[in-house]
């Protein structure tokens, strides 16, 4: 990383012992930020996604500390909880001894803060987030989790465990509040740890939907016992950029995970999605299964790696993905990596990239049907696999309402 | 009474300047059913795409004309004058199909995500709004910025907002259908001919025909690949066509087969690019037996 950029007047020690001042904050949670903070310098941006040729993303040129303002922090969180699980804004949860020596436990254990610059810089500046805990043998249905941002930029922080044979259903929305300003840029960031205890289950599903002057930077990582699964739903619609990483480390034996995304782009949004898991003990499966649709300027980019390691013996690993491009202008790659090192597997990946079947339209407006219409249906129609991958029934009318809406 | 008159039709490949038909003369009356038989190409999908309007097809001569009388449509009581004959290759593809006319594909696409339910209902009701928008023009009430945008679909259940036909009247109508062709009632959830067998996809194209109702019906191999029990299904649906909407219909066919259940009229033999013979029923069993050679021969030692 080159010496030369400056950060924004502000992101200092200082202002890190500020935030954690003014939140009284721990001393090991001061100490991590602090941590985060000295190492930012030193540490690379987040990989980008490079097809032969190209560079799809260039973080470097987007100066994100720019775009902070650590005291600009202002957003409005709603929470619905199941009255068995435990659901508790960030730093509530660190008034609570039990609840504390949780999050000390687990804060950073999935997600490393200093995996890249821009962990490191949401670590050192968060001012919000969630923890969800969810005690054995309890099933917790429809946690949600609102975030509407207001202010210039926005570090945002969600820790999920769960006890052995406990589950819980998680819907995370992000939007941007009725009264930002709409010409001035903003970035948000987010983090997500999922430590998902035995035998239990966890579907997380996130519909990103910020206005198009938002620099969208996430990472979800889950981490399995065994016999535990971690689904992911993913819904990219807003933002000016998003870059975002889901992704599962299968570490215990037979667990599971699926990643299942949607996305829909048009005018000059930029996505860079990935997907990843790593298969790191035996009998685990894994589907990852993304549909993307780029209409105007739009530019998408997928990448998908499975990873199994020498010891993941028994492993089962699928991937599809694919992307509709709406307009000539608009561009998409996609690039699925399978990486064995255990030849018990039985694994498989895929992605397409085209257009509007021509035949397909045709068929459609020989019924009768106006072309517009048509590639509307056609459009809405080649969403549905993905969306019916989706248990929370609001999650799925969401995104089916936004895509709907976008279209017309 | 309709009729489809295809006058002198030449076409070619839109992307390149492949001729493939050579002045097709050919005409179709309601009530009539006639064959259309050539050997592989010939030029008969060909022909069946330029009258549906594929964009992959270019007309560069000749005229596809559909003559209306006044009483074709039900519950139009009186079709305009001036909206009686018109030259198909004006025409979109979906207006062509506003006006009855329907091809019957002989690969139909299979499309994800979109129930049979949801597509039907649709088209049925696209079908009517456009046919109404043709014949009287633009209400200019009704239908002020709706044509690209209309139709309010979603996947699962169609049109939220009601067209002409409900969502109730649409599915007695289907149900009432797919009796008739003895079609499973589980097809009506399934999604449009994706992983439907080939002889599923074929009798599929015979239920859409008796939802949309032509008045002129183009069926492309509609009887290959089909078992015995299905052709006969396959076979009643377009009896059925002709002698209960009084569709006109022109099977494209390579097998006499079919011809034992849906007698024609009238046959047309096809060899590259024209029309070169005609007859009733018994020219397709001499074919049978003689041979695209023997009509190639006559053809062209006459000539």
């Amino acid at each position: 990383m080159s010496g030369a950029t400056r950060f924004h007047a502000g992101i200092d020690v200082e202002t890190v012992e500020r935030i954690a001042e003014e939140r009284n904050e721990p001393k090991w949670l001061r100490a991590k930020r602090l941590e985060a903070l000295e190492a930012l310098p030193d540490l690379d941006y987040p990989d980008v996604i490079q097809t032969p040729g190209r560079t799809w993303t260039n973080l470097d040129d987007l100066d994100f500390e720019a775009l902070v303002e650590p005291f600009d922090q202002t957003e409005e969180k709603d929470w619905v909880a199941d009255d068995q699980a435990t659901v508790v804004p960030f730093h509530e949860a660190l008034n609570d001894a039990d609840l504390e020596e949780l999050v000390r436990e687990h804060f950073g254990s999935v997600v490393d803060p200093e995996e890249n610059r821009l962990t490191a810089l949401s670590t050192a500046l968060f001012t919000t987030g969630t923890v969800i805990y969810v005690p054995s043998n309890v099933d917790a249905e429809d946690v949600k989790i609102r975030t509407t941002m207001n202010g210039q930029s926005l570090f945002n922080y969600t820790l999920v465990v769960t006890e052995q044979n406990s589950s819980v259903t998680i819907l995370e929305r992000q939007d941007t509040g009725a009264d930002a300003d709409e010409s001035e840029e903003r970035y948000y960031s987010g983090i997500v740890e999922v430590d998902a205890g035995e035998n239990s289950y966890v579907q997380y599903g996130s519909l990103q939907d910020f206005d198009q002057s938002t620099y969208n930077y996430t990472l979800k990582r889950g981490v399995t016992d065994t016999y535990s699964t971690v689904n992911w739903i993913e819904g990219n619609l807003g933002s000016r950029l998003t870059k975002t990483e889901v992704s599962t480390l299968l570490e215990g034996d037979s667990s599971e995970t699926k990643i299942v995304g949607a996305f829909f782009g048009h005018d000059d949004q930029h996505f860079d999605l990935d997907s990843k898991v790593w298969h790191r003990a035996e009998h685990t499966t894994a589907d990852l299964v993304t549909r993307g649709v780029i209409d105007d300027v739009a530019r998408s980019v997928y990448e998908g790696v499975q990873d199994v390691g020498e010891g993941a013996w028994d492993t089962n690993s699928y991937q599809r993905e694919n992307t509709l491009m709406l307009s000539d202008e608009s561009e998409a790659d996609a690039s699925p990596k399978l990486i064995i090192n255990n030849h018990d597997t039985e694994a498989s990946h895929s992605a397409t990239v085209g257009q509007i079947d021509q035949e397909d339209l045709f068929y459609m407006e020989g019924r009768a049907i106006p072309e517009g219409t048509a590639k509307n249906m056609l459009v809405e129609g080649f969403f549905v696999p993905v969306l019916e991958e989706v248990e929370v029934d609001e999650l799925r009318e969401d995104l089916e309402e936004r895509i709907h809406e976008r279209l017309h | 009474m309709a009729t489809i008159e295809l006058k002198n039709v030449h076409a070619e490949v839109a992307e390149g300047d492949e001729q493939i038909l050579h002045g097709v003369d050919l005409e179709v009356e309601s009530g009539e059913i006639h064959a259309l038989m050539g050997p592989n190409g010939s030029g008969k999908s060909t022909t069946s795409k330029v009258i549906a309007g594929h964009p992959a097809y270019q007309v560069t001569e000749g005229e596809i004309l559909l003559h209306l009388e006044a009483d074709d449509f039900d519950g139009i009581e009186e079709i305009p004058e001036d909206a009686r004959t018109w030259d198909l290759l004006d025409l979109e593809p979906n207006e062509r199909a506003a006006l009855g006319v329907f091809l019957a594909f002989q690969y139909p696409a299979e499309i994800e995500g979109v129930t049979m339910t949801n597509f039907l209902r649709t088209a049925l009701n696209a079908k009517i709004e456009e046919r109404d928008e043709l014949l009287f023009g633009e209400d200019e009430e009704d239908e002020a910025g709706e044509d690209e945008a209309g139709y309010d679909t979603s996947p699962m259940e169609g049109n939220v907002d009601d067209g002409e036909v409900g969502v109730a009247e649409f599915q007695q109508l289907l149900k009432e259908k797919m009796e008739l062709l003895d079609m499973d009632e589980k097809f009506a959830q399934r999604y449009l001919n994706a992983g439907f067998s080939g002889g599923e996809k074929k009798q599929n194209e015979v239920l859409q025909a008796a939802i949309l109702e032509p008045t002129i019906a183009v069926l492309d191999e509609i009887d290959s690949g089909l078992d015995i029990d299905r052709l006969q299904d396959v076979a009643d649906g377009i009896n059925a066509l002709r002698d209960e909407q009084g569709t006109g219909v022109l099977q494209i066919t390579h097998y006499q087969r079919i011809l034992d259940y849906v007698e024609p009229d009238t046959v047309h033999i096809m060899l590259d690019g024209e029309i070169v013979k005609e007859g009733g029923p018994e020219l397709a069993a001499e074919l049978e037996d003689k041979g695209y050679d023997w009509v190639r021969e006559q053809v062209y030692n006459a000539a």
